[in-house]
Formats: structure tokens, sequence, C-alpha cells
């Protein structure tokens, strides 16, 4: 669905992308994730054709960006909402200029107000919305005409609990439907529940990527004893099972608690992003 | 529809390509529906568009004795002077009306839509032409009725001289919103950029009353072109309505040409405040 080989871009002397290339299929989620100014808003301007890359090239269904514009769902990273226009006249608005109309946008209007749950603000104004009202909203713009590709640039942040379940559970339920998907996000486990494939972007290029599985095998985790005493032992493992069962045969000390963490998408970041960067 | 995903039921209008009906009509539903949501947010905050009615109707009122005293056909100056001169601040509402989309970031939203920079401007400026209309027809009768102002002979030519004259008002102010950093910028150069061109114009002060420098220099005003117009169509003046309507005319494309490549290009991360 989606290709993108070796782009590049360069702002100035900065080089957001740096030959990035990742493909993702219809019905596939692919997390991206990397630090702040990484190159991922700069790849999700680009396949919008937001920004055209100065090498490189992107096909979307085999076609590129300027051919099927307005056909891909973007959410990007920032609120871009109209402060006094009510929900309901954004999604017309958006499901309008996708081409929707009488019936149909209706229709898309209502099932769209069902799954990110905008029913009980749909009429208030942008500007009164809570954060995650916000956030849903915009993305309810991104989602009305049920595209094939969604571009989806931090979706979540500093959303609450019930916005961000909200977004899971469409995310999933369009991918379901055979729409490809490009996450971009901070919060990690959230690709975990997503089951989606990660791509770890540092310097403007795809560094790993691979099932959490795949990326996250060979990661320590951690095992952490606290004893009656409040003294603790905190052990990195790859094993952590193993290891908490060979501390516990050694220990004879009172023990209070026990924490086992396994290896996370967390483990990955630092690894491969945090702890590399320049 | 290949972009569709296989479950959908929705109804996707077909892509550009598939003839120029289809495109046409695309382009016609687009353009109607950014029309609409942006005569929502106009409606939603009227403060700006009422001043800009009401002021100039207190101004012919009370400048209107010098104005019959200093020159002969006052009525018809400051009617037609105070139309030119408060319709210029159209260029400051358009510009803010564009401006406004890149401080709610939403101009990028629009650019990734199907509709081409052409509709977005066409769609943004629409309810403003209105507006301008509307406002100039009513400061038209109101300086008819009140002022003295002769009732126009050819009344198609006045509604014609409007037209263009809001057309390259509007144009002006897209072109100056794609080029300043903030609306401060937008400020200093529609508000007194503005008020200079039509007070050098003549819209202020009569022409016939202007040092022999200002009135050499007010050809390049466009308040000049567009009070010389209104005054021949009020006259009922065709050829003298025309060919300052053809100067406008060029100045209205050349800046919405403009104004149409900087949007599509949009502002770009780096070209922030």
């Amino acid at each position: 669905m989606l290709e993108a080989i070796d782009l590049v871009k360069c702002y100035g002397p900065v080089r957001a992308l740096d030959e990035f290339s990742l493909h993702v299929d219809a019905g596939e989620i692919v997390g991206l994730v990397g630090h702040n100014g990484a190159g991922k808003t700069t790849f999700v301007e680009i396949v919008s054709y937001l920004t055209r890359p100065d090498s490189g090239h992107v096909t979307i269904d085999g076609k590129p960006p300027s051919a099927v514009k307005g056909q891909v769902g973007v959410a990007p990273q920032h609120i871009a909402l109209y402060p006094s226009v009510s929900v309901r006249e954004h999604l017309e608005l958006f499901g309008k200029l996708a081409g929707l109309r009488g019936q149909a946008l209706t229709t898309a209007i209502d099932d769209i107000v069902v799954a990110l749950r905008l029913g009980d603000f749909i009429d208030r104004h942008a500007a009164v919305l809570s954060g995650g009202q916000q956030r849903r909203t915009q993305a309810a713009t991104a989602l009305i005409h049920r595209p094939a590709l969604l571009l989806l640039d931090e979706p979540t942040a500093g959303a609450d609990l019930e916005t961000r379940q909200a977004m899971l559970d469409v995310v999933k339920q369009r991918a379901g439907e055979g729409a490809a998907v490009v996450y971009t996000t901070h919060y990690l486990p959230e690709l975990t529940e997503l089951k989606a494939t990660i791509a770890v972007v540092r310097n403007g290029r795809v560094i790993a990527r691979g099932t959490h599985e795949e990326l996250v095998d060979g990661l320590p985790g951690e095992v952490q004893l606290t004893f009656d005493n409040e003294e603790e032992i905190t052990v990195s493992t790859t094993h952590p099972a193993n290891t908490l069962i060979d501390l516990l045969s050694r220990e004879d000390r009172p023990i209070s608690t026990v924490d086992v963490r396994n290896p996370s998408l967390d483990d990955l970041y630092r690894s491969l992003a945090v702890s590399n960067a320049p | 529809m290949l972009l569709d995903t296989p479950h959908t039921q929705h109804r996707v209008e077909p892509p550009p390509s598939t003839g120029a009906l289809d495109t046409l009509r695309g382009a016609a539903y687009r353009i109607g529906a950014l029309a609409k949501h942006n005569t929502l947010i106009r409606l939603r905050d009227p403060g700006q568009m009422i001043s800009y009615v009401a002021m100039p109707m207190v101004l012919m009122l009370v400048l209107k004795p010098l104005y019959v005293r200093a020159v002969e056909g006052g009525a018809t100056q400051v009617a037609t002077g105070l139309m030119v001169m408060f319709s210029v601040f159209a260029i400051s509402i358009a510009g803010n009306a564009i401006l406004v989309e890149r401080t709610w970031r939403t101009w990028d939203r629009l650019r990734a839509s199907r509709a081409p920079a052409t509709e977005l401007l066409l769609g943004k400026t629409l309810p403003i032409f209105v507006v301008m209309v509307v406002q100039q027809s009513i400061l038209l009768v109101y300086g008819c009725l009140v002022i003295g102002l002769p009732i126009p002979r050819a009344p198609q030519y006045v509604v014609f001289a409007i037209a263009i004259w809001a057309f390259a008002l509007l144009s002006i102010g897209a072109a100056l919103a794609t080029i300043v950093r903030s609306h401060g910028e937008l400020s200093v150069i529609s508000d007194v950029g503005a008020l200079t061109l039509s007070s050098l114009g003549g819209a202020l002060v009569p022409l016939s009353i202007m040092p022999d420098w200002a009135q050499v220099a007010a050809h390049i005003s466009p308040g000049y072109w567009a009070l010389t117009m209104m005054q021949a169509a009020v006259r009922g003046d065709a050829a003298g309505t025309l060919a300052p309507a053809g100067v406008l005319l060029a100045i209205g494309l050349v800046a919405g040409t403009f104004a149409v490549r900087r949007l599509t290009r949009g502002w770009g991360r780096g070209h922030l405040l």
C-alpha cells in the first residue's frame, strides 16, 4: 500500500530525512517510534503531499502522493481545529472535502461519532472542548471517509484514558477492515496493544524494523526484590523468570515484594534511539 | 475506488481525473463546502464587518457639509470616497482570514484535502466578497437617500464596479497574507498601506485640491482607479468605468495568481513564527 524509498529531505542545514525507507502493507499497522526530530513528522508530511522530498520517492497503492491527494487520512501532531466551529461542522467540512455527500455523509458522521465517542459534545465548539475531546475530533476528521491509508501523527499525545482507548479501538478496527496505518507515537505500550510492527527512526532513517518479539528479544528486563528491612536488589537480565528463581533460591531474608519486568518496547526505544542519539 | 477500504459502505467521489464535468462538479461542491464553512466563521465574529458599515455612514454624514462647500459635487465625492476608503479594509479582513488558518494550523489540513489552493482561496474569499458587495450596496443606498449622491443612471455599472473592486482588494489581501509573518505585520501593511493608498487616490481629500505631485502619484494607487471607476459608474459612463476596471482587474489577477502559487506551497515549518 505504502512504499517509501530512500527519501531525503533537508530544511536548510538540517537533514530531516536521510535515505528513509519504509513499506506498509494493507491491513498493517506500523508504529513509527523515535526521539523528537527523528524525522517522523516530515515523513508524514511527504506522504500527505504537504512537502516534497529532495530525493527518493513515495508511492501509495502504486501512485505518487499527488495522484491520491486527499484520499489519505491525516491526523497531524498538533491540534488543528477551528475554535468557533462545532464538532459536527468539522465533520461535515472534512467529509465534504473528501467527496462524501447526502446520505453517505450523514452515515459517515454517525459512524465516526459512535466509534470515537463524540456524541456528548458533537454540537460544542472546538474552543471549549477538553484536550482529549479535541484529539478525538481531529482524528474523526481524518477517519471520516474511511481512507485506505491512515497517517496518525502522535494521535494520543496528552490524551486522557478514554481518548486513548477510543483511538486504539478505531485504529484496530480500520486496520482490520484493510486500511494501512502509520502510527507515530512516544507511548510504546500502545503499539503492543495495536499489535503493530515497529519501525524505529533515528536521524532521519529507519534503523530497525520488525515485530515486537523480533525487536525486543534479547533486551534485558529487570527483577527487583524488596526485603522486609527495606533493602532492595535489582538485577538486569534477559531471562527474568530464571533469574527470579535463582535469586529466591539463594536468598533467606524475608521478602516483602517481588517485581518482575519483562523487556519492553521502552527498553528497545532507549537502546536503539536515545542511547545512540547524537 | 482503489483507495477505499474493502469494507467501506461510504461512497467516495471519484478522483478529479474522471472527466471535465466531474472535475467541475467536484470543485464546485468543495468550494461550496469551504464557502459555507467560512461564512459560519465570519458570522460568529461579525463585529469587524458591522463597524466597516457603520463608520463610513457616520463619517459621510459628518463630513458632507465640508465637502459640499469645498468642491463641486461634494456629495458624490464624500459618498464614493468613503465607500472606497472603507472597502480598502477588506484587504485586512481577507488577509487575516487566511493568516489565522496558519495560527490555527488548519491550512495544512485543508492543503492535504482534495481541494487545490485555488479552491481553498475561492472558498475563503467568496463570503468576504459577498460581504463587500453588501457593504458597498448599503453605503450606496445610504449615500443616495441621506447624503445626496445622485441615483445611478445605470445601476449595473455600479454593481460591476463594486465586484471588480472587491476582487482586486481580496486578491491583494490574499497575496499579503502569504508574505507577512504575523498578524502584526499584516496589520501594519494593510491598515497603514491601505489608508495611505486610498488617501493618495483621492478617497479622503478630492484630487483636485491636492498638490500637483500628489495628483500624478495618485495613479499608482488602486484607490485612485477604484474612485475613478466608481464615480464613472454612478454617472452611467461606460467607457469611464471600463478603463479603470481593466487596471483593477489586472492588479487582482496578478495578486490572486501570486497568492495561489504561495498558498500551494504552504508556509512551511521554517517560516513559522
